[in-house]
């Protein structure tokens, strides 16, 4: 499995290669856009001055360094691990509908988060992501518990199950919020819709922080992964340590799905649509599949971000409601083919 | 058939629930931040006294919203144990299948769009928007690969509720106006209710409760296979239109007055059939008592729970209908 150059193969195909090269150009697009636009506009010319450090004024340095740029890496980190996330998802559930946002999982941070916010104001915010990660941990736990019945987890049970956690789960946090009166209403729609507004340095250094600890290990479990999208016969028969790798890549996937809701909130069908997008562009083995699909991710979400914020602007809209209104059609197209079953 | 074997206990279980009702209703209209003793409430209703203050806020105040709980309870019970019967699936209720994102997706934009605030045209929005959803929906589950599923169904429901959902939110936060007026009302609340929004969807939900009793007898041959039915020589696409129609009715009215409440018209209907069995003729009337008061009962919990900030009913319903719904994904789906 190490030399065959098919769907496992370790060679790079080509194609993938370019795919990845032209969607991290793209990446590096959309940041200039987003920090060029806004209701301050700077020209490219004056945004690389400000970032080399000879501002054209104070103004342009504010607006790049306190708002534009950290809510655009914090889009583009938590794009990146929600994809990776769905990436993951999809292949351990072999379920094409998998995604964090879907299964609840990024509900279940969210109330972790809103919990501590509530009943701990004086929390620091340190505590959020590990209180984000065994809220996600919990909520795929249930998850997982509530579809698998005598008759085994369906893909659409599964989804269901998701449906009506992810119900039950915002219900509490909307009511948790209702008591504590701690954000205007307005804010706490906009952050529960997921939304990357009120980002600051903070979200940036923890998102990092996750994201240097997780992309080494989605290398790692890359390869366990390309056997896991077939049945767990197949993937034994190749010799795999099943149940290790699956915790593995469940626990990975869960980090990445509460490090990025911890940051803006259950934003959904990234993970859903990430994936699916990467490997229309190139069918590649897991390992460069799942970098073009972390790319992909931070591509989609820092665009939803862009548009939200320009559209309509000065209004804002999340970048949650933007990723909803692409990703539903997507949702759509995915159960029309019976994607429930097919691989990326 | 087991339902017919006890068909005397039929008026006294309707006895016994309208009494809950009113009960429940009495309950909800005596608690609050001023509270008014059950006595005294009972004089406000038969004997009104103006120069008494608890009399004027047991009518003019509470009073609405008591009876808008109960009226929306019935409507969406109803509507539940129709689409339960009709679609032959367990999940089945106006909001797991989009309808009523439609309806308030309608609404959202007759209000932000057309400044329709406390019109009687809102029902009439509602009704649109329902029936534009249910295409959605079924269009989308008819073109799944074996989209007759009862999963393929909900999912659908759930992906058309999704997206109207998002669009809502966009609409609302672009419209501060609109948002202001529609936020509590998003998530499905009855404060605010008063006597003019009831009075324009009463005919609504009226004319929908009617439908739904006019057709109970067949319903509950249908609800046991098209083959039944129509062996039995009953036009099953016309009951089916007539308890759609029924459906987009109760649904309008229900979310012309408190907006989008999950999980009432899925809990109930389980509950009536585990009690009452699988006589439509039974189910409806009673689902619509128990509705009521399992409406009027939850949101007298909502008001007094976090006292005294108020929990939005919708999110009640939902803490108590998601884990039902959950169970029934896990048992019967």
């Amino acid at each position: 499995m190490t030399t065959t150059a098919g769907p496992f193969g370790t060679r790079l195909s080509r194609r993938g290669v370019t795919a990845l090269v032209g969607l991290a150009l793209l990446c590096m697009g959309v940041l200039a856009l987003s920090l060029m636009t806004g209701s301050y506009g700077l020209p490219l010319t004056q945004v690389w001055a400000t970032l080399t450090g000879t501002p054209p004024e104070e103004m342009a340095a504010t607006v790049v360094f306190q708002f534009r740029l950290p809510r655009t890496l914090v889009a583009l980190a938590c794009g990146a691990m929600l994809a990776l996330s769905g990436a993951v998802l999809q292949g351990l559930t072999r379920n094409g509908l998998a995604d964090p946002a879907l299964l609840g999982i990024s509900q279940g941070a969210a109330l972790a988060v809103v919990t501590l916010i509530v009943l701990f104001p004086q929390a620091p915010h340190g505590l959020r992501p590990p209180l984000a990660f065994a809220g996600s941990l919990i909520a795929a736990g249930l998850v997982q518990g509530l579809a698998s019945g005598a008759r085994g987890a369906g893909p659409l049970r599964l989804v269901l199950a998701g449906v009506g956690l992810s119900a039950f789960l915002s219900a509490l946090t909307s009511t948790l919020l209702t008591h504590g009166n701690l954000q205007d209403a307005q804010s706490a729609l906009g952050w529960l819709s997921g939304s990357v507004n009120t980002a600051g340095w903070d979200e940036v250094r923890n998102l990092g922080l996750v994201a240097l600890l997780l992309i080494p290990a989605t290398v790692a479990l890359a390869r366990p992964l390309g056997p896991l999208r077939f049945a767990p016969e197949v993937a034994q028969g190749l010799g795999l340590s099943l149940p290790r790798s699956r915790v593995g890549a469940a626990l990975l996937a869960v980090a990445a799905a509460a490090a990025a809701t911890a940051a803006a909130g259950p934003l959904g069908f990234v993970g859903l649509i990430a994936p699916h997008m990467a490997a229309r562009l190139a069918r590649t083995g897991p390992g460069l599949h799942l970098a073009l699909t972390a790319v992909m991710g931070a591509l989609v979400v820092a665009s939803a971000d862009l548009i939200g914020r320009t559209l309509f602007a000065p209004a804002q809209l999340p970048a949650g409601l933007v990723t909803a209104v692409i990703g539903v059609p997507v949702f759509a197209l995915l159960l029309i083919r019976g994607g429930t079953n097919s691989q990326p | 058939m087991k339902a017919l074997t006890w068909p005397a206990l039929t008026w006294p279980a309707l006895t016994a629930l309208a009494g809950a009702v009113v009960l429940a209703a009495m309950w909800h209209v005596s608690v609050g931040a001023r509270p008014v003793a059950l006595t005294e409430v009972w004089r406000a209703l038969v004997a009104p006294d103006p120069a008494l203050f608890d009399h004027t806020v047991v009518r003019d105040l509470r009073l609405p919203r008591a009876l808008s709980a109960a009226a929306v309870g019935a409507a969406l019970a109803v509507a539940g144990a129709l689409m339960q019967a009709v679609t032959r699936n367990p999940l089945a209720e106006p909001a797991t299948l989009g309808l009523m994102a439609g309806a308030s997706s309608a609404v959202v934009l007759g209000i932000g769009w057309f400044g329709l605030a406390g019109s009687a045209w809102i029902p009439l929005f509602a009704a649109c928007g329902s029936v534009a959803a249910a295409v959605m929906v079924w269009g989308l589950a008819g073109a799944v690969p074996g989209g007759t599923r009862p999963l393929t169904l909900i999912l659908a429901g759930s992906a058309v509720a999704t997206f109207l959902g998002a669009i809502d939110g966009a609409v609302l936060l672009l419209d501060e106006e609109a948002f202001r007026m529609l936020r509590v009302w998003m998530v499905g609340t009855l404060s605010g209710a008063d006597m003019d929004r009831l009075g324009y969807a009463l005919p609504w939900g009226a004319a929908g409760m009617l439908a739904a009793l006019a057709i109970a007898r067949p319903l509950t041959a249908l609800a046991l296979g098209d083959d039944t039915a129509q062996g039995l020589g009953l036009p099953v696409a016309r009951i089916r239109a007539v308890a759609l129609l029924a459906v987009v009715a109760l649904t309008a009215a229900a979310v012309s007055v408190a907006g989008l409440l999950g999980f009432v018209g899925l809990v109930i209907p389980h509950v009536v059939r585990l009690l009452a069995g699988a006589d439509y003729a039974r189910i409806l009337p009673i689902s619509a008592l128990a509705g009521a008061a399992y409406l009027t009962a939850i949101d007298t919990v909502a008001r007094i729970a976090l006292a005294p900030s108020e929990v939005a009913t919708g999110l009640m319903t939902a803490i108590i209908g998601a884990p039902v719904f959950l169970w029934l994904v896990r048992t019967r789906a």
